[in-house]
């Protein structure tokens, strides 16, 4: 397995940005100038070589070890290739990521996968809040590709999100969706209190939602073709991880009606 | 030199076909016969370009697993002169046949690097309650319909090399042999996949040449083939026994699609065709200069 390995020296005294470090940028570079990347946020700056132990050579693989909770922006701007983490991501992990893989083996923390237009991110324990959300100056949420968060997740995932699918096989925090545009968001073991929040399109599926808010209504039972559609869909592309289908026969809840109302959650019709 | 085989005669010449775009287009219903119906009927009309504006059929049936929706569904093919002439053609049968049909859906049939619209016009009868669903590369429309949600894929895939006017003409002593024979012939190409044979059931009894001695008459009737003409005609092609001719017209995605159905539908015809009448195998072409690909019969037995 040929790419680079990045072990944290020491517990990180100060957080770190890894933006753009990605498989395809190291391989463009020598060892002295990937050593000498920063990714520090502070004055001084703090180089790459620095802060982690660097081996390996140039491939499609970039590993992070020792990986904690102080590392933002691992992945942002991926589009080709595998990084895996081992251990904790900070925020932003995944930001504005256009293709590739980005595996975590531990928790991620607040704004994962934020802007990101495509490519696969795999968390194996939970993720903070805003999945899939906005920062500041964005114009939109998540863009595209596929989310995959085998724990829980936190409060307002899919802030703003235009397209892209977000599969959580724990449950959700609460304002699930909130300003949604488009996308889907599956939450195997249930969707937090009042998703939805201000939602125009969108689909939210879960086996349960908490308390909904007064803007939407059940628009009864209905057997949709879009499910089966979105099922056989992420069969094909997640294989084991995928969602178990959704039963023939749907609930869908209409709203947010104090916006156009185009966004739906499907629950199991009773 | 013509070629005998099993007691048939085939003719040394060979088919004259044509350039044309095409596309493929997957129905799906709730059950099979609903997918049928909706495919059956978006595909009426369509036998020849030059009267229909396409030229369609159904390529194959498709069991669940082998559709997006997991649904039985029928895939059709539709063939035009060009992309643009596609483009009302697609937008109108999807438009009228398939989003109208009880239950049914819609996706792409055929995947290229060059995409035509499907959902694009269809999407509109949603009067803005439709939404979009894109999953991965590809975007679905939902129309919402009195039954619940019409589902229709975006786009789908386009070729411009696909080939219109594969044929054979099968001669006979026999009328009913006679389209016994080409019936098994149509069933023999319907295994092909990427091919249709657009005439009803398969088959066309009225073979045209080019032109007429009318204005405004593009094609008229290929009177040297027609059995009641012999002998009054300069040229008539019909020896004295042959009491009726049948035409099998092909259109297919690739060439060698084509290709592949005239060898099935050649094969189905010599195979049982002379203990039902069948004497003669031919092929219609206009001399080979106006159209870009030949399929010669002897190559194909």
């Amino acid at each position: 397995m040929s790419g680079f390995t990045l072990r944290l020296k020491a517990p990180a005294t100060e957080r770190m940005t890894l933006s753009g470090i990605t498989p395809s940028k190291l391989s463009a570079l020598s060892a002295h100038e990937i050593a000498r990347l920063d990714v520090g946020i502070e004055k001084g700056g703090l180089a790459l070589g620095d802060a982690f132990d660097i081996s390996g050579s140039a491939g499609e693989i970039l590993t992070i070890e020792g990986a904690t909770p102080e590392l933002d922006f691992i992945g942002a701007g991926l589009d080709s290739g595998t990084i895996r983490v081992v251990g904790d991501a900070g925020s932003y992990a995944g930001r504005k990521m256009a293709g590739g893989k980005l595996e975590i083996h531990g928790n991620a923390a607040h704004f994962l996968a934020s802007g990101s237009t495509g490519g696969m991110i795999h968390v194996r324990g939970n993720a903070g809040d805003n999945l899939g959300g906005m920062i500041p100056g964005d114009r939109f949420g998540m863009l595209g590709g596929i989310t995959v968060v085998e724990g829980n997740i936190g409060s307002r995932a899919g802030d703003k999100m235009r397209r892209g699918t977000i599969v959580v096989r724990g449950k959700t925090g609460s304002h699930t969706g909130s300003r949604m545009i488009g996308g889907t968001i599956w939450a195997e073991g249930g969707i937090g209190p009042e998703p939805g929040l201000m939602m125009r399109r969108g689909t939210l599926i879960g086996p349960s939602v908490e308390k909904l808010l007064p803007t939407f209504v059940d628009t009864g039972k209905h057997d949709l073709v879009i499910t089966r559609v979105i099922s056989r869909y992420l069969k094909a592309a997640l294989g084991d991880l995928a969602p178990k289908p959704m039963p023939l026969f749907v609930q869908k809840i209409g709203g947010d009606l104090a916006t156009i109302g185009r966004g739906e959650i499907l629950l199991p019709a009773a | 030199m013509s070629k005998t085989v099993n007691g048939v005669v085939i003719d040394d010449t060979f088919a004259e076909a044509f350039g044309m775009s095409g596309t493929g287009i997957i129905i799906t219903a709730d059950t099979l016969k609903w997918a049928r119906i909706a495919a059956t009927v978006a595909t009426g009309f369509g036998t020849s370009v030059i009267g229909c504006g396409a030229e369609c059929g159904i390529d194959k049936e498709l069991s669940p697993d082998e559709t997006p929706d997991g649904r039985p569904g029928v895939r059709i093919l539709i063939f035009g002169f060009s992309p643009d002439a596609l483009v009302p053609q697609i937008r109108n049968r999807i438009g009228q046949c398939v989003l109208t049909s009880p239950g049914s859906a819609c996706y792409a049939g055929f995947k290229a690097d060059k995409t035509i619209g499907l959902g694009k016009g269809p999407r509109l009868f949603g009067d803005g309650y439709q939404t979009a669903k894109k999953l991965g590369g590809t975007r679905y429309w939902r129309v919402p319909v009195m039954d619940g949600e019409f589902v229709i894929e975006e786009e789908t895939g386009l070729t411009t090399d696909a080939v219109g006017g594969g044929n054979m003409l099968i001669l006979g002593t026999d009328r009913a042999g006679l389209l016994e024979t080409a019936e098994a012939a149509v069933d023999a190409i319907a295994k092909v996949d990427d091919v249709i044979t657009p005439f009803p059931g398969g088959i066309v009894r009225s073979g045209s040449k080019v032109g007429a001695k009318y204005a405004g008459m593009f094609a008229s009737t290929n009177d040297a083939f027609c059995p009641t003409l012999r002998g009054t005609v300069k040229k008539s092609e019909l020896a004295p026994d042959t009491l009726a001719v049948l035409e099998i017209v092909i259109d297919g995605l690739t060439s060698k699609a084509v290709a592949d159905a005239m060898r099935a539908g050649l094969k189905a015809v010599t195979d049982t065709g002379a203990k039902r009448g069948v004497t003669r195998i031919t092929a219609g072409n206009y001399g080979g200069k106006l159209g870009q690909h030949h399929y010669h019969l002897k190559d194909l037995i």
